[in-house]
């Protein structure tokens, strides 16, 4: 099957090197300490932040930093065909485990012991790059609540299909067989803290592949930057500063 | 959440005793109610409901499947119910589980009419497709985001407004089938029918702290409540369903003035929901002319 064809054009119509449409949202839960939707193209997340709060199971606690646990579930209808069981299946422990060991990388542990901070992210729309949503969503929710962290953390994907490396795979792309890299990155500090790719790859060509991965977090950098901007500018007006 | 302090618990109570709730409501209103329709484009109808602070999203899938040998002329609907850990941190892992249940099995009750399939809110007899061999199955899923409080009347309003959203293709059955074999049936991409939903209940809880009723309790008001009356009522003043919850007996003359209660509540709330989803479906419209 055909996935860049002749002219150039993906089978959405996006170029190689082209990201999808991204939208976030800030303090849509406002039960939570934090939250935020992240949307990039058709994959929808939500992320929730509890914390930091007393510890629940006390002999998790840790006396010299924070327990920072997470939760990935998918919603029953985020796939097309629907899904039986939301959570516990063997997918969902190991991107909850992706997700906790990636933001515990930034977030500055050693300023809050004894506490916990709880990050649940739920998928509603499921497109492909859901790992990346999510980890982009769990940043903005982490800086909503106000969480210290020595970093924004933004993740991105990338493929190699019909010879043409591939910025942010969506779903039928996903499914082709190709390869698929996901990097997470400290966009200021230019730290990598996630890697995982499937199928195989020659390595120069992975290399192209990481790296066009690495622009595609820097472009999801900046446009967290703006969001987080644009939403502190709003909370300066609503508390009658300048 | 926080504990109330006993200063707390007075001031909830007492202002329900004056008519005067905490956030300015009197003791039968309801929250500003906001309804987003289409909200998920790969389901068969969708909505998205906000009461105050709680948020849930309804999502109905159409899939061709076989109909019950009890019941060969009636199309199967399920509801299922998911509390994200979201809307509450002690929703993690198996958490909600209980919630869900409850939630679940309420809103069969009152949508789905009894065993026989007699008296549902959805006309199941629509979904029949080739009697006794194929047959539409909806699933409706329901996802609780932020919970405040009175989740129950939420979902009720969601899953109306996802099924106002719902089209169905429209299918041909091959004609020369035989009675034995599961016959073909081409399901169309162009033609749809919408989903008849004037006899869709909507649910109210009424929840019973002190001496009098609210309606659209938040989850302060529910931790003061002595029990809580949920009746599901349609358009025609019909009652379809009715749960009791809380551990407090209630005399029964007052749970039929709590469903008198609910009655005259319900014009409105339908009014209101109706009017509601139809400005949501019209926006959704506008947004796909525009494409």
């Amino acid at each position: 099957m055909e996935y860049v064809n002749p002219e150039g054009l993906r089978l959405d119509g996006r170029r190689p090197m082209e990201m999808r449409q991204l939208r976030a949202e800030i303090g849509v839960v406002s039960k939570a300490d934090g939250s935020a939707v992240f949307e990039m193209g058709n994959t929808k997340v939500i992320a929730a932040v509890y914390g930091p709060r007393e510890v629940q199971n006390r002999s998790q606690q840790s006396n010299d930093q924070a327990l920072v646990r997470c939760e990935y579930s998918m919603a029953n209808f985020s796939t097309g065909d629907r899904m039986r069981k939301p959570k516990g299946d063997r997918r969902s422990t190991e991107i909850s485990l992706v997700i906790r060991q990636t933001m515990e990388a930034c977030i500055l542990t050693h300023l809050m012991p004894r506490s916990q901070i709880d990050i649940f992210v739920q998928v509603l729309q499921a497109d492909g790059g859901t790992r990346s949503a999510c980890i982009n969503a769990a940043t903005l929710a982490l800086a909503d609540a106000g969480i210290p962290m020595c970093d924004l953390v933004t993740s991105c994907s990338a493929g190699y299909l019909n010879g043409t490396p591939l910025l942010d795979l969506n779903y039928v792309e996903d499914s082709a067989g190709g390869p698929d890299v996901t990097v997470g990155i400290l966009p200021k500090l230019d730290k990598v803290t996630l890697l995982q790719m499937d199928s195989k790859l020659q390595v120069d060509t992975f290399e192209n592949v990481m790296q066009l991965a690495i622009e595609g977090c820097k472009a999801v950098a900046s446009y967290i930057r703006e969001i987080l901007l644009e939403n502190t500018k709003q909370l300066e007006s609503r508390r009658g500063v300048k | 959440m926080v504990g109330l302090s006993l200063g707390e618990q007075n001031f909830i109570k007492g202002g329900i005793a004056q008519d005067l709730r905490t956030d300015g409501r009197n003791r039968l209103a309801y929250r500003p109610i906001f309804v987003e329709t289409g909200v998920i484009p790969q389901a068969s109808g969708s909505a998205r409901v906000k009461l105050g602070a709680t948020d849930v999203i309804a999502s109905v899938k159409a899939e061709l499947g076989k109909p019950n040998l009890s019941h060969p002329d009636k199309g199967k609907v399920s509801i299922y119910v998911d509390c994200s850990p979201t809307a509450e941190p002690t929703f993690e892992g198996r958490g909600g589980e209980e919630l869900s249940a409850e939630l679940s099995s309420a809103l069969q009750r009152c949508l789905l009419g009894g065993k026989s399939g007699a008296g549902a809110g959805i006309d199941l007899s629509s979904l029949s497709i080739v009697e006794g061999k194929v047959c539409w199955d909806l699933y409706i899923d329901g996802l609780v985001v932020s919970s405040d409080g009175n989740v129950l009347d939420a979902l009720g309003a969601a899953i109306k407004a996802a099924l106002s959203n719902t089209v169905i293709p429209k299918v041909q059955v091959a004609a020369n089938a035989s009675s034995d074999e599961q016959p073909e049936v081409d399901v169309s991409d162009e033609e749809f029918l919408q989903f008849d939903t004037s006899g869709v209940p909507v649910i109210i809880t009424l929840t019973k702290v002190g001496k009098h009723y609210i309606v659209d309790a938040t989850t302060e008001e529910e931790s003061q409540m002595s029990s809580a009356v949920s009746v599901s009522i349609n358009r025609q003043g019909r009652i379809c369903g009715l749960t009791k919850r809380g551990g407090a007996g209630l005399d029964p003359s007052i749970i039929l003035d709590m469903i008198s209660v609910a009655k005259h509540v319900s014009e409105q709330l339908i009014n209101k929901l109706d009017s509601e989803i139809a400005a949501a479906e019209a926006c959704d419209e506008e947004t796909e002319m525009d494409c």
